[in-house]
């Protein structure tokens, strides 16, 4: 059973990467500093359901007043496009997003 | 040391000693209350130093890029961050902390700051350092300190009240040696009276002239006890002590018929039960001064046309009147020198003064049951 429920996790898991990688790396690319990004809404927002949802809130309305990055950025390279992606898929790339660069977990 | 001299000690030191105990307590409370203040103020700032040295160590450490980053560690603390929702980041603390509202706290001998942080380096939102409480041992020191203080306190006092006292002293003393002259002076007239009076033959005056000498006798005979207890009391009770063994019996007649004309004088009849040949080892001007004062104010204080019953066996010798007698408040006064129930009545108010110093002398002891307008009972155990 336990053998089971690990490997339905693992499964899972690898699923969600997958679709990561498909759904955020298609357009952003290998060369995005997804980390800086999670630092910055880190710095901002502190817990994980406050970064969590001040990501959600940006990519569903992708405005300057939500963006984390400094205003002389968006003014140069403006906002991104609107998520097509649906609000459980959305959250879901969120998630795999804040488990794979949170700071907390590198700490030791 | 006169009468009075050591209520007089006691009530002058303990009022001194009671005002300055009760400002040094405040005093020290206060200093105390103080230091407490300052240790817990300056444990306060080390913390907050502490919180600082963390939150420039968190951004730093927010800074790097590394896959694993080491939370900032140190000798003299250890620390804790918490998030925005006040969950737990990473701790080194011994604990966790349950509540973060409270700014600063001691907990099992260690001392807590939790200190807000903004930007939230590494998502800290607060950083909760500990560490071991300085001991507050400020009160040992403080109660040694008190005690020295007291004692120098208690010393002073003493000099002070000396120095408080020495014109009551020299007044007392100016005073005891007037009544001691005037009491010298008493001695010669009454003795020459009552003598001369013991010699006048009776048989050449008429009842009216004999009637006056008796009254002249009584007048004489109240005034040779006064110097009696007088000498007693100035010479302190050291008077010649030639402790013999007496015959009680004998002397308690005695006395009852060196009483019967004053008794007479009031119509008191004096009904006896005296035991032959009771013996009690004493000094002979002691046990008639005991007596006499006992019986004295039996006469004295009994109404007219009485009876003033005497009884003696081994242990007991009980003499009681049918007079005013006394309240309960009376009573309790009773052994006090110089007061006097009733101003109307002559006297020092000695009497029962020296009653108490002879009966203790000879450790007897002296119980007096008297009711208001039914008379007294004064009982003598030994």
């Amino acid at each position: 059973m336990v053998k089971k429920i690990a490997l339905f996790i693992l499964i899972s898991a690898f699923l969600n990467a997958s679709e990561f990688d498909k759904n955020c790396l298609n357009c952003h690319g290998g060369d995005f500093k997804f980390h800086v990004i999670m630092k910055k809404y880190t710095l901002k927002y502190s817990s994980e359901e406050k970064i969590k949802e001040a990501i959600f809130g940006y990519l569903k309305e992708p405005i300057a007043e939500k963006s984390i990055l400094p205003s002389e950025y968006i003014k140069k390279f403006g906002v991104k496009n609107k998520s097509t992606l649906d609000d459980e898929t959305l959250r879901k790339m969120i998630d795999v997003y804040y488990k794979r660069f949170n700071l907390q977990s590198k700490l030791y | 040391m006169y009468s009075g001299e050591r209520r007089s000690i006691i009530y002058v030191l303990g009022l001194y000693l009671s005002s300055t105990l009760l400002l040094i307590v405040t005093l020290f409370t206060g200093y105390y209350f103080y230091e407490q203040d300052q240790v817990l103020h300056d444990e306060k700032e080390i913390l907050k130093r502490y919180a600082t040295q963390v939150e420039e160590r968190l951004s730093l450490l927010h800074e790097e890029n590394d896959e694993k980053l080491e939370y900032p560690r140190f000798e003299n603390f250890k620390s804790a961050i918490y998030d925005i929702d006040k969950n737990l980041i990473f701790s080194t603390l011994d604990e966790e902390v349950k509540k973060l509202d409270n700014n600063f706290f001691i907990k099992d001998s260690k001392s807590y700051l939790i200190s807000p942080l903004s930007p939230y380096y590494m998502g800290a939102a607060y950083i909760v350092v500990q560490k071991e409480t300085k001991d507050i041992n400020i009160l040992s020191n403080l109660i040694y300190i008190a005690i020295i203080v007291m004692f120098i306190t208690i010393i002073t006092s003493f000099f002070l009240v000396n120095l408080v006292l020495k014109p009551i002293r020299e007044n007392i003393k100016l005073l005891d040696n007037f009544i001691k002259d005037t009491t010298h002076e008493l001695n010669t007239p009454i003795t020459a009276i009552l003598t001369n009076i013991e010699t006048i033959d009776s048989s050449n005056c008429n009842e009216k002239t004999l009637r006056k000498l008796e009254r002249i006798k009584i007048a004489s005979m109240s005034i040779s006890n006064l110097y009696e207890d007088l000498v007693y009391l100035l010479l302190n009770h050291k008077t010649s002590l030639q402790n013999v063994d007496l015959n009680l019996s004998q002397i308690v007649l005695q006395r009852v018929e060196y009483f019967a004309n004053m008794a007479n004088m009031k119509k008191i009849e004096f009904v006896l039960d005296i035991k032959e040949s009771v013996h009690f080892t004493a000094d002979k001007q002691k046990m008639e001064r005991l007596i006499d004062n006992i019986l004295s104010n039996a006469i004295k204080y009994t109404n007219k046309a009485t009876k003033i019953k005497i009884a003696l066996d081994e242990t007991h010798l009980t003499i009681e009147d049918g007079g005013k007698g006394m309240s309960k408040e009376e009573l309790d006064k009773i052994f006090t020198r110089y007061l006097r129930f009733d101003k109307s009545q002559g006297g020092f108010g000695i009497g029962y003064s020296i009653v108490k110093s002879i009966t203790e002398e000879y450790g007897m002891e002296i119980d007096i049951d008297s009711k208001p307008n039914k008379g007294t009972k004064v009982t003598l155990t030994w």
